[in-house]
């Protein structure tokens, strides 16, 4: 039985009034792919902050290499690789220079020449990291992500600004390294890619936990929640999906068009 | 720390020097332009007695001002601009889910603007003692302790504007406002004795004043304890603005 990585139990966290996540239970397995999925304001992020150690939960355990993460910052973090949802740098520092600091933080860093070159970035590497672009930056955060030999990659929103082609080689890095024994969090909007990576899913609506499977057991679940009349056979993960999000308020293009 | 951290702390110090100079702000107000005011106030008031049955002499007076004016550009400005840029982009949040977390980069942000606040003064003291033959008449340790207890205070300020500032605009605008305020109405460019009445009172209200009194004082040859009313106020100001600054660290969420 593989090991697992990644514990937690009734998680639960506010901001001020607002209960950003209620009582969210998951575990991730070594070699495994978790993608949390859920619109805009669900809690995905505030979920997987509490399991990077970046914000305690009011109430509920996260248990990461069997370590609690706010605590057991420095053990946790020798073993876990992060690409953040939002993520600068500072303004005038080079590629190279980046690299170098974060290959600094880890005690066997991975080799970061070998990976600007597979990230297509070695060109880059004199250039200020303000200067690339989106996908450059993307691809970068990625790069140090995966600089401290992770056993546990946290990515959040991963192939954002990235072009299709980059996306597939993007997908079929993780793949390997999942292979090698990695366990992934992945955190997207996308669920083709998605449906590309995750072994498991676990769904989040309002900060509640509304799902937590394999994707054949989503299908199923989701699939019970449409009215039969709407339901298609075969349909991708995303229209399957379209069918049970919450729906936004439509954006009107009144006073523009 | 172990060498390996050693290590680690010294790269991450040379990273943080390299990003300082390219930003040019703080390399130039804290080494070229105290040295600027030093030649072009040397030019203009040369270096008389500072009256004529003074023995002290208008540099003694003018440099000690000048390397209170270093210590505010790192403490005030340097120091606090970037703590408010890398706290508002976010930038301390990507370094904490990192193994050594964001206080390793803040001290080195602090350690490499404490080293050129050191070599900003060594520089201006050397080119005063070259072109002006200053004359530092009080003993190192006084010098030292009062440089210390000036430059903590300056870097408190700045630390409080951090701390008060919700975005890095007020920061921003807090740090300029105060600095370049007291810059020009404490002495430290400008020496007071040259200010008229109401001009000295207003100056006597700012924080940079005793820190330019004190330097001014032990430079001079005075003992620490000539000075205590600057040594209370500027302790004061240490403790209370480092005080109220962790509370508002502490009570908010800055990640």
């Amino acid at each position: 039985m593989s090991q697992i990585i990644v514990q937690a139990e009734r998680l639960n966290l506010s901001y001020k009034n607002i209960r950003a996540v209620q009582d969210v239970s998951f575990s991730v397995k070594a070699g495994e792919v978790l993608a949390v999925i859920g619109a805009n304001g669900s809690g995905k992020t505030s979920t997987i902050e509490c399991v990077e150690g970046l914000r305690k939960p009011d109430s509920g355990t996260v248990r990461v290499f069997d370590k609690d993460p706010w605590t057991k910052r420095r053990d946790v973090y020798a073993k876990i690789g992060i690409q953040l949802q939002e993520t600068e740098y500072p303004a005038k520092i080079r590629v190279e220079e980046l690299c170098r600091l974060y290959a600094g933080f880890y005690e066997r860093p991975a080799d970061w020449e070998g990976l600007l070159s597979q990230m297509n970035l070695e060109e880059k590497r004199k250039r200020t990291v303000s200067k690339l672009s989106g996908g450059e930056k993307q691809r970068l955060s990625v790069l140090l992500a995966l600089m401290g030999r992770p056993k546990l990659l946290i990515l959040d929103e991963l192939t954002t600004g990235l072009d299709p082609e980059v996306r597939q080689n993007m997908w079929e890095t993780f793949r390997t390294i999942r292979e090698n024994g990695v366990a992934i969090l992945l955190v997207s909007h996308y669920l083709d890619e998605v449906e590309a990576l995750a072994d498991r899913m676990l769904y989040l609506e309002k900060g509640r936990q509304l799902f937590f499977g394999s994707q054949k057991e989503f299908r199923a679940w989701a699939e019970a929640r449409i009215a039969p009349e709407n339901r298609r056979e075969g349909c991708s993960l995303e229209a399957l999906y379209l069918q049970i999000v919450p729906k936004t308020t439509g954006i009107t293009m009144e006073g523009i068009l | 720390m172990n060498a390996i951290t050693w290590k680690r702390f010294l790269f991450t110090c040379k990273i943080e020097f390299i990003l300082m100079v390219r930003n040019f702000f703080g390399f130039f107000f804290g080494l070229i332009f105290p040295l600027m005011m030093l030649v072009l106030f040397g030019s203009i008031f040369g270096n008389q007695p500072v009256s004529p049955d003074s023995d002290l002499r208008m540099m003694d007076l003018s440099i000690p001002g000048y390397a209170v004016m270093v210590m505010g550009v790192a403490g005030l400005m340097s120091f606090p601009l970037t703590l408010a840029e890398c706290k508002e982009k976010k930038i301390y949040k990507r370094f904490d889910a990192t193994p050594v977390g964001k206080k390793h980069i803040i001290l080195a942000q602090v350690t490499v603007n404490l080293l050129m606040t050191v070599l900003g003064i060594a520089i201006l003291l050397t080119a005063g003692k070259l072109l002006y033959q200053l004359r530092i008449q009080g003993s190192v340790l006084s010098v030292a302790a009062a440089a210390l207890l000036s430059i903590a205070a300056m870097f408190a300020m700045g630390f409080l504007f951090t701390a008060v500032g919700k975005d890095a605009k007020l920061t921003h605008l807090l740090c300029y406002l105060f600095y370049f305020v007291m810059l020009f109405l404490s002495g430290a460019t400008v020496p007071a004795m040259l200010f008229p009445d109401q001009i000295r009172k207003l100056s006597k209200l700012l924080p940079m004043t005793y820190a330019v009194d004190l330097m001014q004082g032990v430079f001079s040859g005075d003992s620490l304890t000539m000075h205590s009313k600057e040594l209370l106020v500027l302790g004061g100001i240490c403790l209370l603005f480092y005080g109220v600054g962790a509370f508002l660290y502490a009570k908010r969420d800055w990640t």
